[in-house]
């Protein structure tokens, strides 16, 4: 059990030490402060750190004013998350001229009514379009493991804030892989839910056809826990399911009795460095998967992704293409007004196709209940590294970091990342993947790796 | 036969220019070379989607519930 002030505790035990009086809510908040602090200037997660408001909230926590199974555990969010009285900046300049959120966002609010504490917001790429943490506005959040490499993104303020130990949970979002990503480079556990499971209301969107929301941790029983506290439906989006909330926390213990656990070939077992399939196979080696299934067009997948994303991102921003375009990030903005000039027959055909493909997909999970995958097709690129090989062909390192998540977040499967750490080596992130509604599985995957020794997450 | 393919000498500079005045986006001077880049990049990385053959039935699924 780590000190609960100390940045190796997890969500999980500086809950039971405030729960149970052995450490105070204000002295855990006092320590998160000076962490962030003493790291900021070299991490650069954060873009907004709410100290008088954690101040407040430890202080009514420690008066008995609040209980729930997060007591005391300080967080912090991708800063697309409202939180009330500051813009959302989701990255970029122009939205901090923008209003000032009236109210926190939804699964901010959850984690607080569990109890938690928020601390901030967190660095990300300009408005989500991005896999690299790197931000033109507010600079690039570092990775803990190597700080001359990049976090990952679009998350990358999640990803580097947890790694760093600045804080035991992270929220962050995930359209096409922005949680899976940073989870890998920086070595954590990730989960990105079930499309429409967790309530996006109160976020700023990106691609409304595949945005997620999700928690980053060093525990997979972190991951859990917040995620059970941040279940139910919410009429204020749309997309989020009414279906009833499935508490994963208590299944942990289950272990992967009964779990039919097969590993993606084809697509996923090429174009990527070797070590991130030799990570797939120590997983698969731990869980004793040996079945190989295949995921039916998942090339063409990865492609549909590609352009319902760069379509419906460029219509979201076109009138600040329009209006303010010397106030984007200049990489972003190309590829936005690209994405605004993309036929209209290839959205409809990327959408139909869709449909196609997740009814093949589901059908492999009548033989696995779970598929392994790489999470990255690397480790961690350089920062401002434009171009990367991968087998042998030169490729754009913001275009390609997502090939392997792409082809799952197209159709929504839920996903958790599991993290090997790898002595005088980057870490690498398998993707943990099961059909739709089932995290808990994925979730009971991720705690027997951790259990087994095969994935951790120690802060850096 | 794939049943939509980007033409093989398509002019990538003049299309992006036509469009973009088309649908009213100005396209700085600076700005014009690299998104006619990412245009050609979204091309390569479209190709897998437009070579793949749908059937007339198959509608996209409905997310949209009045």
């Amino acid at each position: 059990m780590s000190d609960p002030l100390s940045k190796a505790a997890t969500a999980t035990e500086i809950a039971a030490a405030v729960r149970s009086g052995k450490a105070k809510a204000t002295a855990v908040i006092e320590a998160t402060l000076k962490r962030i602090e003493k790291s900021e200037p070299t991490i650069n997660a954060f873009t907004d750190v709410v100290a008088e408001r954690a101040r407040k909230r430890a202080a009514e926590i420690d008066a008995g004013n609040h209980r729930g199974p997060l007591i005391g555990v300080p967080f912090a969010v991708k800063n697309l998350f409202d939180i009330e009285g500051l813009p959302t900046r989701a990255g970029s300049k122009i939205n901090v001229d923008g209003p000032k959120a009236a109210r926190d966002g939804a699964l901010v609010r959850k984690l607080e009514a569990a109890g938690a504490i928020l601390v901030g917001g967190l660095n990300m790429g300009e408005y989500a379009y991005d896999f690299t943490g790197e931000n033109v506005h507010y600079g690039p959040s570092r990775n803990p493991r190597d700080t001359t490499r990049m976090s990952g993104g679009s998350s990358g303020g999640s990803g580097a804030a947890v790694a760093a130990g600045e804080v035991p949970l992270a929220l962050g979002s995930d359209t096409n892989g922005s949680i899976r990503v940073p989870s890998s480079l920086c070595g954590l556990f990730g989960l990105k839910p079930t499309y429409g499971r967790l309530s996006r209301a109160g976020s700023f969107p990106f691609v409304d056809a595949f945005d997620h929301l999700g928690p980053i941790a060093r525990s997979a029983e972190d991951l859990a826990l917040s995620f059970d506290a941040m279940q139910g439906w919410d009429p204020d989006d749309p997309v989020c399911t009414d279906r009833p909330a499935d508490p994963t926390l208590q299944r942990l213990i289950e272990g992967i009795d009964g779990l039919r656990i097969a590993i993606a070939g084809d697509y996923f077992a090429k174009g990527g460095e070797p070590e991130m399939f030799e990570a797939v196979a120590t997983v698969a080696k731990a869980l004793g998967a040996t079945k190989t299934v295949v995921l039916p067009e998942a090339a063409a997948a990865r492609a549909a992704a590609y352009v319902i994303t760069a379509v419906e991102g460029g219509q979201l921003h076109l009138p600040r293409l329009r209006s303010r375009p010397q106030d984007f990030d200049p990489d972003t903005r190309e590829r936005f007004m690209a994405g605004a000039l993309l036929p209209g027959s290839w959205y409809v055909k990327a959408q139909r196709f869709r449909r196609r493909y997740r009814a093949n997909v589901l059908k492999i999970f009548d033989q696995a209940d779970i598929v392994l995958a790489p999470a990255t097709p690397c480790t961690a690129p350089k920062l401002g590294q434009v171009m990367m090989k991968l087998g042998g062909v030169d490729l754009p390192v913001r275009a390609n970091l997502g090939v392997f998540t792409q082809p799952i977040s197209f159709i929504g499967l839920p996903v958790v990342v599991a993290p090997l750490q790898r002595p005088g080596g980057l870490p690498i992130g398998v993707q943990i993947i099961a059909k739709p509604f089932n995290e808990q599985a994925a979730l009971r995957v991720a705690a027997f790796l951790e259990k087994q020794g095969v994935a951790s997450a120690p802060p850096a | 036969m794939a049943d939509e393919k980007p033409a093989e000498k398509l002019d990538v500079a003049r299309l992006v220019d036509e469009t973009a005045k088309a649908i009213g986006l100005p396209i700085a001077a600076e700005s014009r070379a690299n998104v006619i880049l990412n245009y050609e990049r979204s091309l390569t990385i479209a190709r897998p989607l437009l070579e793949v053959e749908l059937d007339d039935e198959l509608t996209p699924g409905p997310v949209f519930r009045p």
